[in-house]
């Protein structure tokens, strides 16, 4: 048989088409891969581990309900060291991998902003739990927040504080990283809206091994009550037990994580009777007690926002799919942008243009260490 | 006022536990003529030792104990380990060995006991008490009185011992001292037992304040590092002092300047001493140690 250079050339065009058309058949035909960047490593680890645990429970009840598009939906989790290069590498290696349609980023705004230019350049939907309000007002299309954001926990920590406690001198406290800056910024501005600008607004650098300045800060300030915005669990019990041992007791209600398990295991009572806003509290709705449930059987700990966030997220992103009927990226996020009236553990979801899903904020209070629930604010604004 | 004598009390407090791990520092560069970067992470592996051993049932007592002498004997797998193989290669090596021991060390305890920070009682069940103005925490009380007594067995140990002579003439000139018959690596060997039992016991007194955490030995031991070189690379005294004088600068430069920028004030002296005074305030030039 004689070989023409039209068969050889056909044969070279095959050899190199044949494992990219098989990888592609094998992609095909195997599961719908999700991404996650979740702290493994680092300070923030304990937590992360709650994140993947929310995660997979939620995968593995989309697919005992069908899957993704008729698919089984397959996690796939890269460790983001709790640091923000951490991140942006998690994130490259996800990215690599053209199988994976969807992503869930972190529930720390300061690593959204580090791995945001990249999820532009990538161009598919990444379901984040960072509460920044820039992160979805800064012209990425591709986030899609499954929390509510800072502009409300900073309205409703102030309308909580001035309206129900009745306390109008306040001190607050955040740290210095992108979080921290704009909650506290988001707190300050709605209480200057409220009338009662705060007496003391005090910064500190995350991972503080003592905070006695702080302390006396607030105690010298004359403040009758405390605002916080903590990013680290270990920050705010060392703070907790200084605030109380240094005879400090004023009301305080603290952003989100005044309420999780972490810190509250470290502080122990010096948490007692603190308030918080928290987008996850078991009894605020039947999806929060529907998790709970889940959430308590698996894992044996209490639930809390850590797991409930990525909980929400898998579904929501699940259910988006589901409806676009496709995996193409441009799709899912019309998809998901157009969820409404979704039931999740964080509450109901109702995306707006800029990919916020959540838009309010339940008050909880700590009595002796279980977290009891007070009210649902809900903003339409 | 009042303000003033709460902020030298805990910066006194905090400045005791960069100086018990500056010890450390110390008695390893004079013994090895290197840093032991892991130094930081042998706090770590002992409050981690100890919260095992405090659930395993012991009384706290014991478990002090027991972590101690677990710290005595990662000494002796850590001079065997790192340091001596490589004991006739210049500093470098045994630097990068013994950064490559403190990932090893952070890692293994991550995966053996997980990423769940831990809370370890003190040793005290009364948190602290007032006097007067001042609240005076019964850990960090604690803390003080035990560098004080170290700094004062330190002394007699060094000073009026025989063991304490060997290790000092085996800093000073280990060829001098092997012909004088002293038995240098038994004197290496000491010295790290030594310096991880220091390590260790910085890391079972702070516990209780800053937590059980995988990261607790590197945030200290950056800061007692400083307070290294601030009193002077290779001298005892000047680790204390150091430490001491870091923990208060800190302290009063975030009460009185800027809470964000605490970590800066240590930072910034310690680039001013670098400049100003390379040899620290007691010790010798560093780059003719080096």
């Amino acid at each position: 048989m004689r070989l023409t250079r039209r068969d050889f050339a056909a044969g070279i065009a095959a050899g190199i088409a044949a494992p990219y058309l098989i990888k592609s058949a094998h992609a095909q035909g195997a599961t719908i891969k999700i991404g996650m960047c979740a702290p493994v490593t680092g300070p923030a680890a304990e937590s992360g581990g709650y994140a993947i645990k929310g995660a997979k429970l939620a995968l593995e009840a989309v697919n005992k309900a069908g899957g993704i598009l008729g698919k089984q939906g397959e996690l796939i989790v890269e460790d983001d060291q709790t640091t923000n290069p951490g991140i942006v590498l998690a994130f490259s290696k996800l990215a690599s991998q053209p199988d994976i349609v969807g992503f869930l980023g972190s529930i720390r705004s300061t690593q959204v902003h580090a791995m945001a230019p990249d999820v532009i350049k990538l161009g598919k939907p990444v379901m984040i739990g960072g509460t920044d309000p820039n992160l979805t007002h800064m012209g990425n299309q591709w986030l899609f927040r499954c929390r509510p954001n800072d502009s409300y926990s900073g309205r409703v920590i102030a309308e909580y504080g001035v309206t129900t406690l009745a306390k109008k001198k306040w001190a607050v406290l955040h740290s210095t990283d992108a979080f921290g800056t704009a909650g506290g910024k988001a707190l300050t501005a709605a209480l200057e809206k409220l009338g009662a600008p705060p007496v003391l607004d005090q910064g500190y650098a995350n991972q503080s091994q003592d905070f006695t300045p702080v302390v006396l800060a607030i105690k010298q300030s004359g403040a009758d009550i405390l605002g916080s915005y903590f990013t680290f669990e270990n920050d705010l019990g060392i703070f907790a037990r200084q605030l109380r041992q240094l005879g400090v007791n004023i009301p305080w209600v603290g952003s989100p994580s005044i309420v999780n398990i972490t810190a509250l295991k470290l502080a122990g009572p010096a948490l007692y009777n603190t308030y918080g806003v928290a987008d996850y509290a078991e009894d605020s709705s039947e999806g929060s007690k529907a998790f709970g449930k889940i959430y308590r059987d698996a894992v044996k700990v209490a639930p809390d926002n850590q797991s409930s966030w990525t909980f929400d997220a898998i579904n929501v992103m699940a259910q988006a799919i589901n409806k676009a009927g496709t995996t193409e990226p441009a799709k899912i996020r019309e998809a998901i942008l157009a969820i409404k009236k979704f039931p999740g553990a964080e509450g109901e979801y109702n995306f707006d243009q800029n990919g916020d899903g959540l838009h309010g904020y339940n008050i909880v209070k700590n009595e002796k260490g279980n977290i009891t629930f007070d009210k649902h604010i809900e903003f339409n604004d | 006022m009042d303000l003033a004598l709460q902020l030298l009390f805990t910066g006194i407090g905090i400045g005791a536990v960069y100086a018990l791990v500056a010890l450390g520092f110390v008695l390893i560069f004079r013994a090895t003529n290197v840093v032991n970067f892991a130094q930081g992470e042998f706090s770590m592996v002992a409050a981690y030792l100890m919260v095992v051993a405090v659930e395993a049932g012991l009384p706290y007592w014991a478990a002090f104990i027991v972590a101690l002498l677990g710290m005595a004997l990662l000494g002796v797998v850590f001079n065997l380990g790192v340091y001596y193989p490589l004991r006739h290669r210049t500093y470098l090596p045994v630097i990068i060995a013994t950064i490559g021991a403190s990932i090893l060390l952070a890692n293994s305890v991550l995966a053996i006991y997980g990423p769940q920070p831990q809370v370890l009682e003190g040793w005290f069940e009364t948190p602290g008490i007032q006097v007067g103005p001042v609240y005076l925490d019964s850990q960090y009380l604690l803390i003080i009185c035990v560098t004080i007594c170290l700094v004062i067995f330190n002394f007699w140990f060094f000073e009026k011992t025989l063991l304490g002579k060997k290790l000092q003439a085996t800093s000073q000139d280990k060829e001098m001292a092997s012909l004088l018959g002293i038995s240098v690596s038994t004197m290496i060997m000491i010295t790290f037992i030594y310096s991880a039992v220091l390590g260790g016991l910085a890391g079972i007194l702070v516990a209780p304040v800053l937590f059980v955490s995988i990261q607790m030995g590197s945030t200290i031991a950056l800061k007692a590092f400083a307070a290294t070189i601030i009193g002077g690379f290779g001298d005892v005294a000047g680790a204390i002092i150091g430490g001491l004088a870091l923990g208060v600068i800190e302290t009063f430069g975030a009460a009185y300047v800027s809470v964000p920028y605490k970590d800066g004030f240590a930072f910034l002296v310690l680039i001013a001493f670098l400049i100003f005074r390379p040899q620290g305030i007691f010790g010798e030039r560093v780059a003719e140690k080096a």
